[in-house]
């Protein structure tokens, strides 16, 4: 079956004590805990993995433990032609390791693969277990004048409902920024409320001159406690609404990622024709989200007038979502079983004229766009993700295949209606803003046809099955869903009485933000706005539940010529247009 | 640059004129629910549905009255409530300017319900129109006459003597004859 050939070649390396299966594509290995790094590089680098998601989860209830879930997405490590996994053994493996309650501490994974470092810190907040090693201890998730010793998502901590209370402001701690060393240093603070950045999240720029030398970024300010609040009081009905405003713009995707996950845990198939609508939405979703994107790129850059036209195409998009579900955002849609909302055939002709206006305008727009050489010249070459960084921090969506990184979880794991679809992957090399556009471009074009595809091959099918299951407790499943951003992971493991046991649900830019640092270095301060808006940042989706680069205290401070040569020079005082 | 003028020269003006004029929502939009209080029943379906407890049936003080109460701040348009009405007193509409200014007040709105008292201990325990309801839908459902008078005389017990008469009646040695 899937996934054997690497628990087989794990077990050469390491000793798995234990094999469990949730279902055909994902397999659990119980390692030491000494093991627990040898165990996730080997997987990552040498087996070809990407890290997916870590989960820790409180588990003495169950067998008196911690537990920490690293859970690894294998699909080839994909730095060039043919380093990739075989379609049909593309899989997930998670490797699982106990901790004990009386010790709290487990060897950090980070030094050896970079991309667990944010998840490693959020371990220490929500739980209180130390990553030993691990180089960057700094709170992640919550403030800093939280109290020391509550860790929330532990069972017996505390009431969901509980607010400790605030320390006045001379009282709060202060937050150590990770600067580098060196003459001549000037901090520039963006934020945490800044006019071009749409949610609070506070960017701490090093700059020599206008010259950005290295960046460190504090975010959560706006953590919601979602996790805990559908562990204490949702059933499963309920949890669906409330994944879905984890997210303003890709929200159906953490809806449909969340409800999955308990289907996966019990097995449940539900119609195609509710997997159909359910990939049409999702790809609704895209439509809107990477023409918002877009067009904010060209807003930071100044160029209002094309701006106003992708929020002009964006409109129809919008207006699309409010025929198939009612609601121009929120659509309330996904239940466990199914779908509770069916399209009708005049919904369907009239989204097929709507979407072949979004296809041409799309068009038209974006060849303008493209003939404009002022904005190309602010989109080429600056935030360049190298590949070698994107292979280290496993980011996700857009961000890593504009470096050239065929990274997709509709192609490499096609869930729902998804193995019916023919979709070319968009990837393209150059891994600077310009080339993250470029891969929105191409999305949304497939996009369009992947929604004509579902309406084309979509049965007649009920869109709900018989909702009577049962949840297992003590079950647990991954469940992904390629969102605008990348994919949106959520991990349940179900309770009794019908509800979860611990819902970790990791949205796309929580993968993304650890290698922004990289995207940062040596460009310029009038960039930088630009440079996060490319990520497609989502602040409080990561917020529900933070990365910084831990090498960087090593790192040398390069010479004012070698930035001057990295960096593409602009006329105009860089300040002046710091908007 | 000059294209993109183009593509407005084509476009024209896109913008609507609201608020000065109706903005039209498409059909099936999922808006503010609207109630319709000669409709409502008092089940309670829609309180036990609506995942953000926006809806709530409950009685007042001195339990006069049984009263539904829907709190737009909260609700998340899912349209549950909608889904379980059996009466279809609830339906979402197309309504969707919500803004009230200052009074939060205004986002809620109620219904006040007569309460049935049971006919044994004279106790609370539902709406007279949820009674009625019921004892109209048996009348429906081809029971015969005499079954009926005795439906009647049940729904007016609240659950508890409900039990206690059962009970008594199965226990105290009377032949019955299903009918």
């Amino acid at each position: 079956m899937k996934c054997d050939k690497f628990i087989e070649a794990l077990g050469t390396r390491v000793k798995i004590l234990e094999v469990t299966r949730q279902c055909d594509d994902q397999v659990t290995a119980l390692v030491e805990l000494n093991d627990l790094p040898e165990a996730v590089r080997f997987l990552y680098y040498d087996m070809g993995g990407y890290l997916t998601t870590m989960v820790p989860n409180d588990e003495r209830s169950i067998n008196k433990h911690y537990a920490l879930y690293y859970a690894l997405s294998m699909e080839g490590g994909k730095m060039f032609a043919g380093d990739e996994i075989a379609q049909d053994e593309k899989c997930f493996v998670t490797i699982k390791t106990l901790i004990s309650p009386d010790s709290l501490v487990f060897p950090s994974v980070t030094p050896l693969v970079p991309a667990c470092v944010w998840y490693e810190r959020e371990a220490y907040d929500m739980f209180g277990l130390v990553a030993e090693g691990l180089p960057d201890k700094r709170r992640l998730v919550l403030s800093d004048d939280w109290p020391d010793n509550l860790f929330p998502l532990r069972k017996d901590a505390m009431d969901y409902r509980y607010r400790p209370d605030m320390k006045d402001h001379y009282m709060e701690p202060e937050y150590e920024f990770l600067r580098p060393e060196g003459s001549g240093i000037i901090d520039v603070p963006l934020g945490p409320l800044h006019i071009t950045a749409d949610e609070p999240g506070h960017f701490r720029l090093f700059c020599d001159g206008d010259t950005i030398i290295d960046a460190d970024y504090r975010l959560f300010y706006q953590h919601r406690g979602m996790e805990k609040l559908a562990e204490n009081r949702m059933n499963y009905d309920q949890m669906g609404y409330l994944a879905e405003r984890v997210c303003g713009i890709c929200g159906y995707a953490h809806a449909i990622a969340c409800i999955e996950a308990a289907e996966k845990a019990i097995n449940l198939e539900i119609p195609a024709r509710a997997q159909a609508i359910r990939v049409i939405c999702s790809e609704i979703e895209r439509l809107h989200s990477h023409l918002l994107n877009i067009g904010l790129a060209c807003e930071v850059t100044g160029n209002y007038n094309a701006f106003m036209h992708i929020f002009r195409i964006r409109e129809y998009s919008m207006k699309l979502a409010e025929l198939v579900t009612g609601g121009r955002k929120t659509y309330g849609n996904v239940v466990m079983g199914g779908l509770r909302r069916d399209i009708t055939g005049v919904e369907i002709k009239e989204s097929l004229r709507i979407l072949q206006i979004i296809e041409t305008q799309v068009d038209e727009v974006w060849d303008a766009v493209m003939d404009d050489k002022r904005q190309m010249s602010r989109w080429k070459g600056v935030g360049i993700l190298d590949k070698q960084v994107a292979r280290d921090f496993s980011p996700v969506g857009p961000n890593i295949r504009g470096s050239g990184i065929k990274r997709d979880t509709r192609y490499d794991h096609p869930y729902d209606f998804f193995k019916q679809i023919q979709f070319d992957v968009a990837v393209v090399e150059g891994g600077d803003v310009f080339a993250r556009e470029m891969v929105r471009y191409m999305e949304l074009k497939s996009s369009v046809s992947i929604i004509r595809q579902c309406f084309e091959l979509m049965p007649q099918t009920a869109i709900i099955v018989d909702p009577t299951f049962h949840v297992k407790p003590e079950n647990y499943a991954l469940a992904y869903v390629e969102a605008p951003r990348g994919d949106n992971v959520h991990w349940i493991m179900q309770g009794s009485a019908q509800k979860v046991f611990r819902w970790r649900c990791r949205a796309a830019t929580y993968n993304n933000w650890p290698s922004l640092r990289f995207q940062f270095r040596g460009n310029n301060l009038a960039d930088a706005a630009l440079i996060v808006c490319s990520l497609d940042p989502c602040y409080s989706c990561t917020e529900r539940v933070t990365v910084v680069d831990i090498k960087s205290k090593k790192s040398k401070i390069l010479t004012n010529a070698d930035l001057k040569n990295f960096a593409r020079t602009q006329k105009d005082s860089p300040l002046k247009d710091l908007r | 640059m000059m294209k993109l003028l183009d593509i407005s020269k084509k476009y024209g003006e896109i913008t609507h004129k609201y608020p000065f004029e109706p903005y039209k929502v498409s059909d099936n939009f999922r808006g503010k629910p609207a109630y319709i209080f000669d409709l409502c029943i008092g089940c309670a379906a829609c309180g036990i549905a609506c995942p953000s407890n926006a809806i709530t049936v409950q009685f007042n003080d001195d339990k006069s009255k049984l009263i539904w109460e829907f709190d737009c701040g909260r609700c998340i348009f899912c349209g549950r409530c909608d889904e379980v009405c059996p009466t279809g007193a609830i339906k979402l509409s197309e309504e969707f300017e919500l803004a009230v200014k200052f009074d939060k007040s205004a986002l809620i709105q109620r219904g006040e319900l007569d309460t049935q008292y049971c006919t044994t201990c004279h106790k609370p325990f539902s709406a007279k129109r949820l009674v009625k309801y019921s004892f109209e839908c048996l009348s429906k459902a081809n029971v015969s006459e005499k079954r009926l008078e005795e439906a009647k005389n049940y729904l007016c017990m609240c659950p508890t003597c409900k039990k206690t008469a059962t009970v008594a009646t199965f226990t105290g040695g009377k032949e019955m004859v299903i009918e």
